[in-house]
């Protein structure tokens, strides 16, 4: 079966390649039959990918040590689904992983251009999907070999099992979602790079991808969300977020791709900024890869770093050959994507886009920045300075305020020209909502600049959909003689496409209130305690009352009984653990959360000693479950938005040119 | 946005708001950067102004742990140089993969005086069980099972 894996990736290999000879044979000769074996080529290549892939989850499921990727990562006692989630815990099995969502991708895209072999942009789109698979193809046919048996033909008994961290119900979406997210982007910008090269850079390949943008988007928003979720639950600081170089591998892609999903829509309504979503593809999709190298190459330090390999170089040079494919077509196409049109006015909605992107990339670029800058030091000055939290929280924050303003700004200020009566009367209802909602918050006691802030523009950014909402509800109400509770899901039924967007920007919102409550107001405590004490955190008291320890599968749990007062009154007991692995030497300690609307009670039991003597540490988090929620919130109004419209029966038709 | 039409005061705004993104990041830079160094170097500088990260490892046999109070004290090595050592003390929970001989990151201050680091932060790394680097699990694959 190892063999049958090594060599459905050779064939794969095979297929990726003769697609991209057939391809450049049939655009140079012109000649269709080409184009058509290419096509079939990458279809081919999907086949041999998907096989491969299944080989891998069978050999996973079928405990065969003789491998070297199932020997690392696996082992007999782990329950099934994490043998078969172990395919992408580490390196080798990540880089199959990518290269068969991609080649499934590429399927997808085959078949939606089934009808368009005429197209001159078709064959290039082939090309840069066939280019990618067979760098990925390549990696896994000789440096990265899943399938490869441990030398000497030794068959180990058992294998060395999954890290006790990977574990958890978050590895069977985080990586997979995260991805698709990464994967997802190559086809828009397979389409770019067709357009270009075609001259056709209107805002038809746009409109094409507009699908694969905000679902890719929607796929590493949730990738990014679950890690957090993730963190938060498993690895016990009571955490979501620390500016971990991986966590920011995944988090730059993400704020350039919301960067060009913003005016991918000024493109389209508008038909500028042509030059600018071209740059931000092209990036977008560097980035990508960056991140998937980011997390398996082990340059930086982290708490993902589970492998490194020598695969540096590979991704260096395909990423470098990426810029410079993007930047040579962008500049040979600069006439054709250059538009007469322009920003006209400072006050307009189109410069609220702008400010949008501007700040989106200026975070991307911080954040960039701060992980590479102990690398750039060291070479700089050969002195390894390095920056964390602190420095993220210093930069991004200020940064992330902006942006809420500007996402408030948008909606009140018109397109093109904005009049200042118009924008009086726009302006009254937020402004007021902000005014009298900061003040109630003032007299309850939040204070710091920082917190009100954040709250301030989070009510004003809410009080702006809210107004939007609201008029359009009207109006409709007024010209269908619904009443406002239909007339208001029917609104954002029928113009899903305008307020998915609100929807997801409230979602923000409810994001932005979680972290800074959960920043800004948390509270600890640990204490070490003997049965029968109790320690107390935030307005909760804590009484150990018991130890006890089972075993399941491949591990000891040792559990510990806590009774929860809040404010007196028993509420409950919590049990945090601390779990021994077989396979590990190392426990990892296991959270238990209260969660309510208003706040999260989180404690972990770091230390047992002699005699049940244990160390518990303890946390009020406010608010937290608000990022789940808002997270939740923002991803659908993500996907509200690409809910394709019914076709009618009869529709026409635009016929081709060709 | 071409042949100059652009309003000058968006100009203006987006240079006045990349002029703050640069401040920020150079001042961030300057008040919270953290010198990574190795016991050797810590050892070995002169001057030490700055908060520093320091990477070693536990020498055995030197773990003193206080659970009732919280507190930790122990030994940290150069990676490579072992005879090169410094005391280390901090308050707070031990992390689950501390231990004799696993590899520290300390974040705090040094007193070369008393030639204690008072680490503010305390990582732990896991000896290379999980490092799937192909040179490493082959070697170890052997070791365990090739005989």
């Amino acid at each position: 079966m190892s063999q049958f894996g090594s060599y459905t990736i050779y064939l794969a290999l095979a297929f990726s390649l003769a697609s991209i000879v057939a391809l450049l044979l049939g655009v140079s000769k012109n000649d269709f039959r080409y184009l058509l074996s290419g096509r079939r080529s990458l279809a081919f290549t999907a086949l041999f990918t998907t096989l491969a892939a299944a080989a891998m989850t069978y050999l996973f499921a079928a405990d065969r040590f003789d491998i070297e990727y199932v020997y690392s990562y696996s082992d007999r006692a782990l329950p099934l689904f994490y043998k078969l989630t172990a395919f992408w815990a580490g390196q080798r099995g990540s880089l199959l992983f990518w290269a068969w969502v991609l080649s499934l991708f590429a399927l997808v895209v085959v078949y939606n251009t089934r009808q368009d072999l005429e197209n001159r942009t078709t064959p290039y789109i082939y090309l840069v999907l066939g280019g990618t698979l067979s760098f990925f193809l390549y990696l896994l046919a000789t440096i990265s070999d899943p399938f490869a048996v441990i030398p000497g033909g030794v068959v180990p008994p058992d294998g060395k099992g999954l890290n006790p961290l990977l574990q958890n119900p978050g590895m069977i979406f985080h990586p997979p979602t995260l991805f698709l997210g990464y994967v997802g982007f190559t086809v828009p910008f397979a389409y770019a790079v067709a357009a270009m090269v075609t001259g056709k850079v209107d805002e038809t390949w746009l409109r094409k991808t507009r699908i694969w943008n905000v679902l890719s988007w929607v796929f590493l928003s949730i990738g990014i969300i679950l890690g957090g979720q993730w963190a938060y639950v498993e690895l016990g600081w009571g955490g979501y977020w620390a500016w971990d170089p991986v966590e920011n591998a995944s988090f730059i892609p993400w704020l350039v791709a919301t960067a060009f999903i913003h005016t991918a829509i000024i493109q389209e309504r508008r038909n500028i900024m042509r030059v600018w979503n071209m740059v931000l593809i092209v990036l977008t999709f560097v980035l990508c890869i960056f991140g998937t190298y980011l997390v398996r190459s082990g340059i930086l330090q982290s708490v993902h770093d589970f492998g490194a390999t020598g695969l540096g170089g590979f991704f260096l040079f395909f990423m470098f050959f990426v810029m410079l494919v993007g930047i040579v077509l962008i500049s040979a196409s600069y006439r054709d994507l250059r538009t007469d049109h322009s920003l006209e006015s400072f006050l307009s909605r189109e410069s609220t886009f702008l400010f949008n992107n501007v700040v989106l990339l200026a975070l991307a670029f911080s954040t960039l920045f701060g992980t590479m800058f102990p690398l750039i030091s060291e070479a700089v000055t050969g002195n390894k300075l390095t920056v964390s939290q602190p420095f993220f929280n210093r930069v991004n924050t200020p940064l992330f305020l902006s942006l809420i303003l500007i996402t408030g700004l948008c909606p009140l200020i018109g397109w093109r020209k904005a009049s200042t009566d118009n924008l009086k009367k726009n302006f009254l209802m937020p402004l007021a909502a902000m005014g009298s909602g900061t003040a109630v918050l003032f007299v309850l006691g939040v204070r710091g600049v920082y917190p009100l802030l954040a709250f301030a523009l989070s009510i004003f950014v809410a009080a702006t959909i809210g107004r939007e909402f609201w008029s359009g509800t009207r109006a409709r109400a007024r010209l269908t003689g619904e009443g406002a509770l239909v007339a208001f899901p029917r609104l954002l039924w029928n113009m899903r496409r305008r307020y998915g967007g609100f929807v997801a920007h409230l979602g923000m919102v409810l994001m932005v209130i979680g972290i800074t409550g959960s920043n800004a107001y948390k509270v600890e405590n640990q204490a070490t305690l003997q049965k029968g004490q109790s320690m107390s955190v935030g307005e909760y008291t804590l009484r150990y009352d018991r130890l006890g320890k089972y075993s399941d599968r491949n591990r000891e749990v040792y559990v510990a009984t806590l009774a929860v007062f809040r404010e007196g009154q028993p509420v409950g007991v919590i049990r945090p653990e601390k779990r021994f692995y077989s396979k590990a030497d190392q426990p990892t300690t296991e959270v238990s959360l209260r969660s309510t609307l208003l706040e999260d009670l989180y404690v972990t039991m770091p230390t047992i000693g002699d005699r049940t003597v244990v160390t518990v540490r303890a946390a009020v988090n406010p608010l937290v479950i608000w990022v789940w929620i808002g997270a939740f919130i923002m991803v659908g109004g993500g996907v509200m938005a690409v809910i394709p419209r019914w076709k009618r029966k009869g529709e026409i038709r635009e016929i081709p040119e060709s | 946005m071409t042949k100059g039409k652009v309003n000058i005061r968006t100009i203006v705004a987006v240079l006045a708001l990349l002029g703050g993104v640069a401040y920020l990041i150079v001042s961030s830079i300057s008040e919270t950067g953290v010198y990574y160094r190795t016991v050797s170097e810590v050892l070995a500088s002169p001057t030490l102004d700055r908060a520093l990260r320091v990477s070693g490892k536990v020498v055995e046999g030197t773990v003193n742990v206080n659970q009732e109070r919280l507190f930790l004290a122990f030994e940290v090595s150069d990676l490579e140089d072992r005879t090169k050592t410094l005391k280390a003390i901090y308050s707070g929970v031990v992390p689950d993969a501390f231990k004799e001989d696993a590899e520290v990151i300390l974040e705090g201050s040094y007193d070369r005086a008393s030639n204690t680091f008072n680490a503010v932060t305390l990582l732990a790394k896991c000896p290379s069980k999980y490092v799937a680097d192909a040179s490493q699990t082959e070697a170890s694959a052997e070791k365990e099972h090739g005989r």
